[in-house]
């Protein structure tokens, strides 16, 4: 029987970084800019080695993505915004006492973070769902675009091999296939504009008007983060939208969206628009909203936000608003006027995200929609256009 | 294996052909988990420590997405041993076999790699009962505590130096000889030691030998494989990590320009830093896209000397900066130097980095760089 060394130590690594995590998520959670280059920059040191090294802005050996043959400068010049990959102490790719990064992966943080909050509030774990036939459908990804950057698997070789030798012909005169992936490689890419394979869409819009910062935004992760954690049981392909608003809205990157910066006034109209607008195209799916807001709308932002919420419960399947209130304060103006409608009708879940327990108060309403939905209630999305429910 | 033994008879007689030769080799067929386990432990049977597990699991979760996989492992060991991944397709296996085929003549010619340990694996097993029955004596936690600080000075081995008093200079050796440590302490450090300065051969010899077997799989594979076949290895070998890009490049180089037999002798008298510097042009650091970057005004610079003193830093340093004991250091005081060099330390690492040494002198611990003084004692880090 084989000993799986690599399992305990993994076992061992995890149990540190858990007790850290433990220790500062309530303090990670609330950095300003939580993501960076995909990963979640921390504090932490008992996860590396304290070895030394080099301040940040040290120079450092690199390559790029082999567009350095391609330039005639002798002395190089400013880079641009093709991929740097550094080359850390070991060349990269090396096997042999790789650095553990200082960095959580953004996934790996969400996923401690979830095990963490489950814990802290006492809602249900659930047990890692067999992947094996929950998604049905007939309609594959069309790989029908090409592009020189793409997924290794989906390299489209003969054309990669024709630029091979063009270019073997170009720089050498002679008609072989010598591949230099950086410089031949083309790839079969999707039209971005199709989101077929997708079975949920959810919005996510963030009011970053006011005092964007601290308790604000740790309530607002930790309520994003248990969120995620049910509906990925639910819908094993999502597709997540994100849109910050003040005096306007715009969409923004998933990095960005945990990065943003606080400014301007309050037009909630605005967030709902532009969430209606994401849904463009979207008809098979499942469509989720979420919008977080602390403050109340502009003044004359009112009536027009109260009819952009009315259109919003007609195109979503499920609106739910957090009204982020971390000092505990009465609730008044525009989210009084959402909490009143919450109580009338099923498709809205309100929030008073005062503290932990009001997450969990507001995932057991969310909780009660999907297993009124999945018992056989109100489904949601008209079915006569799906092939390709994912529901049971 | 019965699929590959013909495969694995005809690449082994195309590469003695060619000149190669090698002891015998042990192909084995294994699962892509054990292949993580043994590349991020560095030899299988290592003592376990949680360092190993973070790499561990960044291994496993890149392969599982299918981001990067290791597709073979070979042991340096007399005879040696390969793993084959049960989840390559047949052609990756053929890729690996003959790439394993350069490694193992690597191993037996090169002449700096043929003074690593050829029993570290059993060297290994030793170590790793022996820190079991270390952590049943003094305790998991005090034994965990000492590794992390042995592991932590371990990169300033130089398994190359054979001065002493230059050995002296290196964090690790002075500590082996001078730091007041426990009798078990101490074994623990010869043993951390010993196996670093195994990897530390590895590490100078790295470029030069995963180039060398990369050309050599594509040297016997060329006439092998049919067309289709060809160009998948040729995206394969332009896509590598940059160790095996960097050195097949320069083995390429010597083979256009001096002929393969040329490129025999170079695998078996040079090691990284000579093969850096006397085969890397400004043309191959352009084709293989390899700069300095200075990330303060975002400027690349492809000048040939600073990339080669980078990589040939890198080699001697392990990517770390480079410090030293001074001789001047007494009992009571260790004192480091880090030479003057363009590029200051991360001030955030360097507390840390001095409470592990702390933790192995257990007397106050300088650290002179860039005209500071940083102290570490029983009061915590101060600086001057």
């Amino acid at each position: 029987m084989r000993i799986h060394r690599g399992r305990i130590a993994q076992y061992k690594h995890d149990q540190l970084l858990r007790e850290y995590l433990k220790q500062h998520l309530h303090e990670l959670i609330q950095q300003k800019e939580l993501i960076v280059d995909g990963k979640v920059k921390t504090p932490i040191t008992t996860l590396d080695l304290p070895r030394l090294k080099y301040g940040e802005d040290s120079p450092v050996l690199a390559r790029g993505g082999g567009q350095g043959g391609r330039g005639g400068a002798a002395g190089g010049g400013p880079a641009g915004d093709d991929e740097i990959q550094v080359l850390g102490g070991l060349l990269g790719g090396d096997h042999h006492g790789r650095e553990v990064r200082v960095e959580l992966d953004f996934d790996e943080f969400v996923r401690l973070a979830q095990e963490v909050l489950l814990e802290e509030i006492q809602l249900p774990v659930f047990h890692e769902p067999s992947r094996s036939g929950e998604v049905r459908t007939d309609a594959l990804p069309e790989l029908d675009d090409l592009d020189r950057i793409g997924l290794r698997p989906d390299l489209n070789l003969e054309e990669t091999m024709l630029h091979a030798l063009l270019r073997a012909i170009r720089e050498r005169g002679r008609a072989e296939y010598d591949v230099e992936l950086a410089q031949d490689g083309w790839y079969f890419v999707e039209d971005p504009s199709a989101y077929e394979n997708h079975r949920s869409v959810e919005v996510y819009v963030l009011d970053i008007s006011g005092s964007m910062r601290g308790e604000y935004l740790a309530l607002v992760r930790k309520t994003i983060f248990v969120l995620w954690y049910y509906l990925e049981r639910r819908y094993p392909t999502n597709l997540r939208r994100y849109v910050v608003f003040q005096d306007v809205a715009e969409e923004k990157t998933r990095d960005e969206f945990f990065c943003v910066e606080s400014s301007g006034g309050t037009h909630i109209s605005a967030g709902f628009e532009k969430a209606m607008e994401l849904l463009q195209g979207v008809t098979e799916h499942d469509r989720f909203l979420f919008l977080f807001t602390d403050g109340e709308t502009s003044s004359g932002d009112f009536d027009l936000a109260k009819r952009r919420f009315e259109e919003a419960l007609g195109r979503f399947d499920l609106v739910c608003y957090g009204h982020v209130n971390p000092g505990g304060r009465g609730v008044g103006g525009f989210s009084e006027y959402v909490q009143e409608a919450a109580r009338r009708l099923p498709r809205v879940v309100f929030a008073n995200l005062t503290d932990a327990d009001a997450i969990r108060a507001t995932l057991g309403q969310f909780l009660t929609c999907l297993r009124r939905d999945r018992t056989g209630g109100q489904p949601w999305t008209p079915t006569g256009t799906s092939s390709s429910a994912s529901r049971p | 294996m019965d699929a590959y033994r013909d495969i694995i008879e005809r690449i082994e007689t195309l590469a003695r052909r060619r000149g190669l030769s090698f002891d015998p080799v042990y192909f084995r067929l294994t699962d892509s988990d054990e292949i993580a386990e043994v590349a991020s432990m560095g030899l299988p049977n290592r003592f376990i420590h949680w360092y190993w597990g973070g790499a561990y699991k960044e291994l496993v979760v890149q392969q599982n997405k299918e981001l990067f996989s290791i597709l073979e492992l070979v042991l340096n060991t007399r005879p040696s041993y390969a793993f084959l991944r049960r989840a390559n397709t047949y052609l990756q296996n053929v890729l690996v076999i003959a790439h394993v085929f350069g490694h193992v003549d690597f191993f037996r010619n090169n002449h700096w790699f043929a003074k690593s340990n050829k029993n570290m694996l059993n060297e290994a097993e030793r170590h790793a009962r022996q820190i079991r029955k270390y952590e049943e004596q003094y305790g998991r936690d005090r034994v965990e505590g000492l590794l992390d600080a042995l592991l932590t000075v371990a990169n300033t081995v130089n398994a190359f130096e054979r001065n002493p008093a230059e050995r002296r200079k290196r964090l690790i050796y002075y500590l082996e000889e001078k730091a007041p440590l426990e009798p078990w302490e101490r074994h623990t450090l010869q043993m951390i030691r010993e196996e670093s300065e195994y990897f530390d051969l590895i590490q100078r010899t790295h470029i030069i030998n995963e180039g060398w077997a990369t050309f050599v799989e594509a040297e016997l594979l060329r006439d092998i494989l049919d067309t289709p076949a060809w160009a998948t290895l040729s995206v394969q070998l332009s896509n590598r990590p940059a160790p095996y890009t960097i050195g097949y490049a320069l083995f390429r180089r010597v083979k256009q320009e001096r002929g393969f037999e040329a490129a025999l002798q170079i695998r078996t008298y040079y090691e990284d830093i000579r093969f850096i510097d006397e085969i890397l042009t400004e043309d191959l650091v352009r084709r293989l896209d390899l700069f300095v970057y200075d990330p303060k005004d975002r400027q690349k610079s492809y000048d040939l000397q600073q990339v080669k003193d980078m990589l040939i830093a890198q080699k001697l340093y392990k990517g770390e900066p480079h410090i030293e004991v001074d001789p001047a250091s007494t009992p009571r005081e260790l004192v480091l130097v880090h030479p003057e060099e363009d590029r200051r330390l991360d001030p955030k690492r360097v507390g840390l980095f001095l409470r592990a040494v702390y933790g192995l002198w257990r007397n106050p611990v300088k650290l002179r760089t860039a005209g500071k003084v940083y102290t570490y004692d029983r009061r915590g880090l101060s600086t001057v």
